[in-house]
């Protein structure tokens, strides 16, 4: 977690002591459902082993799976963690997962007592923010086809670790069309 | 003898906790086979008949997915009854007569190592046309569904709440005997499918062997 916070910022040594003190290890097993709808986020999550999942659920029945995490990152429904409003959306674990997490109240005095931590939350954050707006480009300008040569390109690792069901989602296209461009990838 | 081993075994009474964390296991075993493996395996393979008429890996899948529609549903309908009713959780689970036979009769290792073959119900047999990767997701949707219903029956009596069966449904047996059979009938059909992946493997490299020497 050192490694993956200070490639981003660099935290002071009291300010890191204080940091790794908020953490306590989580295990769930496969679909475990880690926040729902309409309840407040209460934990950040970083993933140590195993993939997660946050989705949408419509009313129609229809899923829309919003992003995946897997091990070294954060994870969690952020918008709702950060705002304290309740989620819109469902965070489930798609395999057997261990994680370190950490309750709001504690997070947020850690950003109230450190300025400098404050600022390593913003890069993390501005990151967080530019990799969703550039997901919004893939999905509302890339044909089906460039979708999964982008997916392949940035994570082929999860094309035997994720059911095809949720990859289909991530990408919004449906099941058919998905099975159609692995063809041309498998073995 | 042959009577007294019968009445011990059907009298073995299992931790529920414990034997829950098994069939989880079982199960999540499965979906890592299905997820990691088979959905990157190329359909020629998944369909290929080991021997004509025998049964490919997605036929197998097909098979399972047959109950699974059925079971899985009435399942989860007797957990949400049996929670709205909130009775207490019994520590310990001991098999029915009948469910205890079923389960039996589908594992390989009880029948001294050997496979009772038998013939599948005709609603229960499916041709091996179609997509194979539609096969494929639905077994894995049924089997996270499967572990699901697995961790909600922690909270229940898998002695007391108690499942139609498929085939007869005047007949009803306990929740842990249909979770012990299904499971039983799930491993054994999938190793099933594995010998005819291996099957076709083979008979594809064979296929390429020959292609270089002619």
């Amino acid at each position: 977690m050192k490694k993956f916070m200070f490639q981003v910022h660099t935290l002071a040594d009291e300010e890191w002591d204080d940091f790794v003190l908020i953490w306590k290890p989580y295990e769930a097993k496969r679909k475990t459902m880690l926040t729902k709808a309409g309840e407040t986020e209460r934990y950040l999550y970083f993933v140590l082993d195993g993939v997660q999942r946050g989705f949408y659920a419509h009313d129609d029945g229809r899923e829309a799976t919003i992003v995946f995490s897997y091990p070294f990152s954060f994870s969690g429904i952020a918008d709702s963690f950060l705002t304290q409003l309740p989620s819109r959306f469902f965070l489930e674990t798609l395999t057997a997962s261990s994680f370190l997490r950490a309750e709001y109240k504690q997070f947020n005095n850690l950003m109230l007592r450190y300025p400098n931590f404050q600022t390593a939350v913003f890069k993390i954050l501005s990151f967080i923010f530019a990799g969703v707006l550039e997901r919004q480009i893939e999905l509302q300008c890339f044909s089906a086809e460039e979708k999964f040569k982008t997916l392949l390109k940035r994570s082929p690792h999860v094309l035997n670790l994720i059911p095809h069901k949720y990859l289909a989602s991530y990408l919004g296209i449906d099941a058919t069309n998905f099975s159609k461009l692995l063809g041309s990838v498998r073995l | 003898m042959q009577a007294l081993h019968y009445k011990i075994s059907t009298m073995k009474k299992y931790n529920t906790q414990e034997l829950l964390e098994t069939l989880e296991q079982q199960t999540e075993s499965l979906l890592n086979l299905a997820v990691q493996q088979w959905q990157m395996m190329n359909p020629s393979i998944i369909k290929q008949q080991p021997t004509p008429g025998a049964w490919s890996a997605m036929q197998c899948l097909g098979h399972l997915n047959a109950y699974g529609k059925y079971y899985l549903p009435a399942i989860e309908k007797a957990i949400d009854i049996a929670r709205i009713k909130s009775k207490p959780v019994n520590t310990t689970f001991t098999p029915g007569w009948l469910g205890n036979y079923f389960t039996k009769l589908m594992l390989p290792s009880q029948n001294n190592g050997s496979i009772k073959k038998m013939k599948a119900p005709k609603d229960y047999t499916i041709s091996n046309e179609g997509n194979s990767d539609e096969v494929l997701a639905e077994f894995i949707a049924q089997q996270e569904k499967l572990l699901v219903l697995l961790h909600q029956s922690r909270r229940i009596d898998l002695n007391k709440t108690r499942i139609p069966v498929s085939i007869a449904k005047f007949i009803k047996l306990k929740l842990g005997d249909v979770f012990m059979f299904l499971i039983a009938h799930n491993i054994r059909h999938i190793q099933q499918a594995e010998r005819a992946i291996a099957a076709a493997k083979a008979s594809v490299s064979k296929t390429k062997k020959l292609a270089v020497y002619s």
